[in-house]
């Protein structure tokens, strides 16, 4: 009887909620923080049309569709994430120094393991590039947005809250809920992630990490669709297939990945989802058994290498002519070795399995193709390093983090060819040489070419110039912190030292060897660590206070006959802002930002702000 | 100054001139709203899982709670975001080539990563399906019935009927086009209502329930999965019909008439497959 009363006490309580969302909803036409801005408080906008487009101040970002914005949020939200995932391993690289477990529980470094791969995988490397993919595909394609600009914005509002549940499980103890965090490791094998470690290992945590994961792909699926679309009918007509840009048809070739990767992995989520409460048998060993998991996971999960590595792939071969002072190398091939590479990701997947006792003759042929996908990969980093042979190289942050890019990308490149090999593999198999050449990827590669696009079009999308001498210190902090960190963990692999380990106090084994190693490794780590401190630091200060640019060509690209549709478009927006420049409230006129910038300039000491004074300076040289 | 769709000082298309925030052309809060909501029945499943079971470590209410005013939530955006998107100032809004091919792209790209969403139940099915059959210890239910097969007439001819519906609104005939619609929405409800007839006799009469061993989780996984795919068109016919009797459409104006055809075909041939791999694939293997 009580629990009739409170359901319908709860059914009328529903009612009035929605009753009163739709009061909100209708009054919020009139809600004064909606008023047109005089341009003071539509951060970072200074063209005049940008007060009819969208309300000031914060209702701004939580309203917005506009490809730029959502692409801003998916670059702050991915930002958060790198941070969380890097404090994560900072502690778990900090427990490895000694070999005795001395800082954290083993059951903590299983949660941050898990926590680390899952957030840097999907919450920091798939945002990252749709905060990149969003800002510049349309402005390089000439559309006006995306084809479903709402879709857009839908899909990034998913992220935040599919992290809040991926992290869940370290919040549900301070919620005073008898719950942890998952231990799963990010790829989530059965019998582990069905509950058979019980509640320590595999309780709500685990059901909350799986949720946030769908959640997060169905966001991921929805950006795909839209990049589809947009770059399939909102093309500028000069923009035809001949020409599209190589960053355009990397994310294309990367939206088609995620098409047929993504939703399979939501569906096994479910899955096990369903196995975990419902008493299905998808994975249990009657049934589909642990290996289905893992043919399901890593057709996924293959694919999603690709998915990560393609776009920054792109970045590289887009920006590295730019400072080359010529076009990239064989421009085709590196499309179709691109698509290649797309078609290719999708037959490897059982290269992960190779000590799962999976059928040899089925073993043997995906050892021929995980051999075969490293042809494509070399035509590019070949058209690559032809592309700056005899070039007039221009040692720019962003050229720098591409031939870092190059550099690190040889070394995870060659250790994956020998991991495709099946009698290697079976030695290598969970050791710390796997880390070594995924990290060597992810982290040498990857987000170096993040960084490179981050410098590169920063004055697109703030107005200003970075700081030279912090973006340099930032480079070779990472460049010599990820070798430091990761080509130890090649040795360590050599030596045996398993992966996912928390301790290595072992009574047998080169425990010494693996110590000093793991210690250099630790030390990389924390270099890395403060190479980022130096990059936001000099992305938050730059941002605020750095010297506007005043030209649409910062880069002086038009000279080699270098210069592109985002670069024009920026061009025009300046012209626009000049020719409103009287309507901006905070400084009265144009020609005062000027001064005032040029005081400012002036007081950092001048040419430590940018490398694009630096450009000109190489120009005239190469010119004389 | 008026938001209009385009401005002729820099030949900007502006998305969302309908949506609330009203006077700005790149606002709306329908995503936010949408978002907000369908996160919303995620926190609420996380909720209802840790309340149920042995191990109760939240209220039992929480979930179902969360669920339902998420749902209500997501319905409210969807809601918005549909009518200013499309409904709204129907026959003024821009509907030039260009925007109809995205939505046919946009439909197409669904429908691919759909093909992925299916594919791994297939496989699971397939995986034990590889194994001795039929499978140990549980019987199937009797698979083979009138009832399948009057679903699947049921499904074929609303294909048939809605090919027709959109045949009528090319050749502007508003008759055939409502006419077409509105027999493919009941056939597409009463196919529904079959599927929950066949849930019941399997579940009550026949004690085949979704943990009744390896094959009940295909049965389940499978059909549950293809039945909320139906549910889903038949809302989506539902908005369409509703619009067509709301007068909207023409030979030249209907592309979410195409779209959602797409969608309901996909759904078709997926079923078609599905009948002859898990109904008569399991029943003529394990004969």
């Amino acid at each position: 009887m009580a629990a009739t009363t409170a359901q319908i006490a709860f059914a009328v309580l529903m009612g009035l909620l929605l009753a009163a969302v739709g009061a909100w909803l209708a009054r919020v036409e009139n809600w004064r923080s909606y008023a047109p801005t005089d341009g003071r408080a539509a951060a970072g906008e200074r063209t005049g049309y940008a007060r009819r487009e969208k309300p000031a101040g914060f209702v701004r970002w939580l309203t917005t569709v506009d490809h730029k914005d959502v692409g801003l949020m998916y670059g702050a939200f991915a930002l958060a994430s790198f941070a969380w995932g890097g404090l994560a391993v900072l502690v778990m690289r900090t427990e490895l120094l000694t070999p005795a477990g001395d800082v954290v529980a083993p059951t903590t470094y299983n949660a941050l393991l898990t926590s680390h791969g899952i957030t840097m995988l999907f919450l920091f490397g798939t945002p990252v590039i749709a905060a990149f993919a969003n800002y510049f595909v349309p402005l390089l394609i000439g559309a006006d947005d995306m084809a479903f600009p709402r879709i857009n914005a839908i899909a990034f509002w998913l992220l935040p809250p599919a992290a809040l549940l991926i992290w869940g499980g370290f919040f549900l103890p301070a919620l005073g809920i008898d719950a942890g965090p998952a231990q799963t490791g990010w790829t989530m094998y059965a019998p582990l992630s069905t509950g058979a470690g019980g509640d320590a290992v595999g309780g709500a945590g685990v059901d909350l990490m799986l949720l946030g994961l769908h959640l997060s792909g169905i966001s991921a699926t929805m950006g795909a669709i839209n990049f589809i679309a947009t770059i399939f009918t909102e093309r500028a007509e000069e923009v035809t297939w001949a020409n599209l840009d190589i960053f355009s048809w990397t994310i294309l070739t990367q939206s088609g990945l995620i098409l047929f990767s993504f939703p399979l992995l939501g569906s096994a989520l479910v899955m096990l989802l369903f196995d975990r409460n419902f008493g299905t048998t998808f994975f249990a060993v009657d049934g589909g058994g642990p290996l289905l998991w893992q043919h399901l996971f890593w057709f996924f999960g293959h694919p999603e290498v690709y998915i990560l590595v393609l776009p920054p792939m792109g970045l590289v071969s887009y920006i590295l002519p730019r400072f080359s002072g010529r076009r990239l190398f064989g421009f085709k091939f590196v499309v179709y070795s691109t698509l290649a590479l797309g078609v290719l990701s999708f037959g490897v997947w059982a290269h992960h399995m190779f000590a799962t006792g999976i059928d040899p003759r089925l073993r043997m042929s995906f050892m021929a193709v995980s051999i075969a996908i490293a042809i494509p990969s070399a035509v590019k980093t070949f058209n690559w390093i032809t592309t700056m042979w005899n070039g007039s190289l221009r040692l720019t942050a962003p050229m720098l983090f591409c031939i870092g890019f190059v550099a690190n990308f040889i070394i995870g490149g060659v250790t994956g060819v020998f991991e495709a090999s099946i009698p290697v593999d079976l030695v290598l198999h969970d050791t710390y040489h796997v880390v070594a050449h995924f990290h060597y990827v992810i982290m040498g590669a990857i987000a170096f070419a993040i960084f490179a696009g981050a410098y590169y079009w920063f004055p697109i999308y703030t107005g200003r110039m970075y700081q030279r001498t912090l973006a340099k210190w930032h480079f070779w902090l990472s460049m010599v912190g990820t070798n430091l960190t990761f080509f130890p963990m090649i040795l360590l692999g050599y030596g045996g030292m398993p992966r996912r380990y928390a301790t290595y106090d072992l009574p047998v084994g080169p425990t010494e060897y693996f110590a000093l190693l793991h210690q250099l490794a630790t030390l990389g780590a924390f270099l890395l660590a403060l190479g980022q401190i130096v990059f936001v630091w000099n992305l938050v200060q730059s941002w605020l206070e750095g010297p506007r640019v005043e030209t649409g060509d910062p880069w002086g690209l038009e000279r080699d006959d270098l210069l592109t549709n985002e670069w024009e478009w920026f061009d025009r927006k300046l012209e626009t802002a000049v020719a409103d420049g009287g309507s901006d409230g905070a400084a009265t006129s144009a020609a005062e930002i000027r001064a005032a910038e040029t005081a400012r300039t002036a007081a950092a000491g001048g040419s430590n702000w940018s490398d694009a004074v630096e450009a000109d300076k190489d120009g005239t040289e190469r010119r004389t | 100054m008026s938001t209009e769709d385009s401005h002729e000082d820099h030949g900007h298309h502006l998305p969302a001139v309908q949506d609330w925030p009203r006077g700005f052309g790149e606002a709306s809060w329908w995503p936010f709203v949408t978002a907000l909501g369908g996160a919303g029945i995620y926190f609420g499943a996380g909720l209802y899982i840790m309340g149920s079971g042995n191990n109760q470590i939240v209220s039992p209410i929480a979930g179902p709670a969360v669920i339902v005013a998420s749902v209500g939530l997501f319905l409210v955006g969807l809601y918005g975001w549909l009518y200013h998107a499309f409904v709204s100032h129907f026959w003024s809004r821009g509907a030039d080539e260009e925007s109809e091919a995205a939505l046919r792209w946009g439909m197409i790209a669904f429908l691919g990563s759909e093909l992925a969403t299916f594919g791994a139940v297939f496989t699971y099915y397939f995986f034990i399906r590889a194994g001795a059959w039929p499978p140990q210890g549980a019987a199937l239910p009797p698979l083979l019935n009138s009832l399948v097969l009057a679903n699947t007439a049921l499904l074929v001819a609303s294909s048939f009927t809605l090919h027709w519906a959109h045949v009528g609104i090319r050749r502007e005939n508003r008759r055939q086009f409502v006419l077409g619609l509105f027999v493919t929405l009941v056939l597409g409800t009463v196919f529904i209502a079959g599927q929950v007839l066949e849930y019941f006799e399997f579940i009550v009469h026949e004690g085949f329930t979704i943990t009744s061993g390896i094959f009940a989780s295909a049965f389940f996984g499978l059909t549950g999965l293809h039945g909320l795919h139906v549910s889903l068109g038949a809302v989506l016919l539902a908005i369409v019909l509703v619009r067509a009797l709301a007068g909207q459409y023409s030979a030249e104006r209907h592309v979410s008439v195409s779209t959602v055809s797409m969608y309901w075909h996909f759904v078709d041939v997926v079923w078609i497959f599905l009948v002859v791999v898990l109904y008569v694939g399991a029943a003529v293997g394990a004969a």
